[in-house]
């Protein structure tokens, strides 16, 4: 991004002065590379998705029109022109490619995703940005969560390797860090919603109450969102624990450290300040990539809950095929992802020197 | 290898689970028909409804009086076969892709790598709530065949990634300067050698196809005809075994998922650990 802001700066921006310039400036000829890359991959993986979800079968304006008549708003048997109208109005007029090139001029150009199916006439973005506090909520806060212990206890599993306790640690991560967290959250709400009925199974706070920033509002959505998040953050903290201890243990040989040690350090100075220093970054890159996924939602998680997130808007949307809601979670969770990535390729080479994207 | 299996307790102990579950999934008919004692346990109405565990039916019985126990084990027959068929297809695609982005290198490699990392950017889950919602009564094959279209991305970038490291070592160099042709190369020079991560890779997008379609199938979206151990989970939470206390329902297809992952995580450390010497006692205990 700043390269490009530089590039401006040059006055003289002859093809022949830029190609000289970007010679002289290897990180600003790698970003522009970078992000032209990034627009690539933005543009593509939304065509994909896009042709993907328009060659299903299935007719959501005859969805729409029986929806309506259900709800005794529509009385009639369609008539053409309505129809037609609709088809317009959705942006389902014509053959596939002129739909697609419609679609790219209004979500490009106009930021405009078009209207949703499920809440015609609301906007499909009005429908995402409502579910979208709670999943970031929920998943953002667990991930965190997750990250950080998962760090933390990586570090001590690796320091303290050989011992029971810790060794015990490393082998139910082995065994546990690719259990989808939908287990967990199963058993969890069987024993603590069911069986001893401590905690609410379903939902995202009491249904009493209406939403507002109050202590009594907010301690309920803590109190629902406990079991999905407790499932979240410990599968979680499993997989950090066992990436981060990987990456620990083999600088935990190194000769720094044992000079560090040999000076007197107290130990937890050497595990935190030398050991733990040199090993966190790829974390960081990890933690990045598996932010950028949050907006991807959790499709299970929210609907094991019944939580208002944005995976319980996606599969409501894709079960009466509301195309527009449906590719705009999509197109958020493919720019989350892609710009996760972007930033931390941007970022990364002038957080750690060892790093060289470019020649 | 053999002498790789008994050097790490990890590989042998996850070689081994996997190797038993396999088995049972094979003798799945037999075993089913031992329970039954002639009958069909999992015909509906064979017992009495939400019986609990007891000698005679182990896991107890389900909302429709068929027993648990039979019908986890024929589940565990379905998903595995599943899994299988996308496991392959992927497995397949993924090598081809991968050898030929590695190998060739330069432009081709490029083109190739960036429609991967495409398809792996795009969030599969809704694709596959899509494809599902429209196809619902369709056999193992097609289930299979659906799954694998999202799995084989993550196989062809594990396997590029191993190529990538194999093409430079002198061995290949020297079939290169004895003019051996690249498909001579590829077939007797580095697919040896890739087998193991070949199998790993196969496996791992087996299991993503297997917890893909659970995935689907406790939203309610699975396939209509099939029964695997993602539909025990979901009719568990749809008949209210939950409320009604019936945790062998959802508990038994659980715990055999988990021990699936469990294994194939072991085989994996195992591996590094056995071809990267440096690694041993690093990823384990």
């Amino acid at each position: 991004m700043t390269a490009v802001a530089d590039k401006q700066q040059e006055p003289a921006a002859r093809v022949g002065g830029v190609r000289v310039w970007l010679g002289r400036h290897p990180l600003a000829g790698y970003a522009l590379r970078r992000f032209g890359l990034y627009l690539v991959e933005l543009w593509g993986a939304l065509t994909v998705a896009f042709f993907f979800f328009r060659l299903i079968p299935g007719d959501p304006i005859q969805t729409l029109i029986q929806t309506l008549a259900q709800n005794y708003v529509y009385n009639a048997a369609a008539s053409a022109e309505v129809i037609a109208h609709y088809k317009k109005e959705f942006g389902l007029d014509g053959n596939i490619f002129h739909q697609y090139l419609v679609y790219l001029q209004k979500v490009v150009i106009e930021q405009d995703f078009g209207p949703s199916l499920v809440n015609y006439p609301t906007p499909a973005q009005e429908v995402i940005f409502r579910a979208l506090p709670w999943t970031i909520g929920l998943l953002g806060l667990s991930a965190i969560l997750a990250w950080v212990f998962g760090l933390l206890a990586g570090a001590l599993a690796g320091w303290r390797r050989g011992r029971p306790g810790a060794d015990l640690m490393t082998n139910l991560s082995i065994a546990l860090s690719h259990v989808p967290f939908y287990f967990l959250a199963l058993i969890l709400t069987f024993v603590f919603a069911y069986q001893l009925g401590w905690l609410p199974a379903r939902g995202a706070y009491d249904a009493r109450m209406d939403p507002s920033w109050n202590l009594e509002f907010v301690g309920s959505v803590l109190k629902f969102g406990l079991l999905p998040a407790v499932s979240i953050v410990v599968i979680g903290i499993f997989g950090w624990l066992l990436s981060t201890r990987m990456l620990m243990v083999p600088v935990l040989g190194e000769d720094y450290l044992t000079y560090a040690q040999a000076k007197g350090l107290r130990p937890r100075k050497v595990l935190t300040k030398y050991a733990l220093r040199n090993c966190y970054l790829p974390q960081v890159t990890a933690f990045g990539i598996s932010l950028g996924f949050i907006f991807n939602g959790n499709v299970l998680v929210e609907q094991l809950f019944n939580y208002p997130g944005i995976g319980q808007t996606l599969v409501l949307a894709i079960r009466i095929l509301d195309f527009n809601t449906v590719m705009g979670v999509t197109a958020l969770a493919i720019f989350g992802v892609l710009t996760a990535n972007l930033i931390l390729d941007l970022v990364l080479p002038s957080l750690d020197p060892r790093v060289k994207y470019w020649r | 290898m053999v002498r790789a299996v008994t050097g790490s307790w990890k590989l042998a102990a996850g070689l081994i689970t996997i190797l038993v579950l396999v088995l049972v999934a094979l003798l799945s008919p037999l075993i089913v028909g031992l329970i039954g004692k002639g009958d069909d346990p999992i015909a509906i109405a064979a017992y009495e409804r939400w019986l609990v565990p007891s000698p005679a039916h182990w896991l107890g019985t389900d909302q429709y009086g068929r027993d648990v126990f039979a019908m986890v084990i024929g589940a565990l027959s379905t998903s595995l076969q599943i899994g299988a068929i996308a496991g392959i297809i992927s497995t397949v695609v993924g090598v081809i892709v991968a050898f030929i982005a590695g190998y060739k290198g330069g432009p081709v490699d490029g083109v190739l790598s960036t429609f991967t990392d495409m398809v792996l950017v795009i969030p599969s889950f809704p694709l596959l709530i899509a494809l599902s919602a429209y196809a619902k009564n369709i056999g193992i094959v097609e289930v299979g065949l659906i799954l694998a279209i999202f799995s084989w991305p993550f196989a062809a970038r594990t396997i590029r990634a191993q190529v990538l490291s194999l093409r430079s070592r002198p061995y290949v160099e020297l079939a290169r300067v004895t003019k051996a042709r690249d498909l001579e190369i590829i077939v007797y020079e580095l697919l040896p050698n890739m087998l193991p991560y070949i199998g790993v890779g196969f496996a791992s997008s087996a299991l993503g196809a297997i917890f893909a379609l659970v995935g689907l199938e406790v939203i309610g979206l699975g396939p209509g005809e099939t029964i695997d151990l993602g539909k025990i989970i979901f009719t568990a939470i749809g008949t209210g075994a939950m409320t009604l206390g019936a945790w062998p329902l959802f508990v038994a297809p659980i715990f055999l998922l988990t021990l699936l992952f469990a294994a194939l995580n072991l085989i994996n450390i195992g591996l590094e650990e056995v071809y990267n010497p440096r690694l041993r006692g690093v990823a384990g205990a």
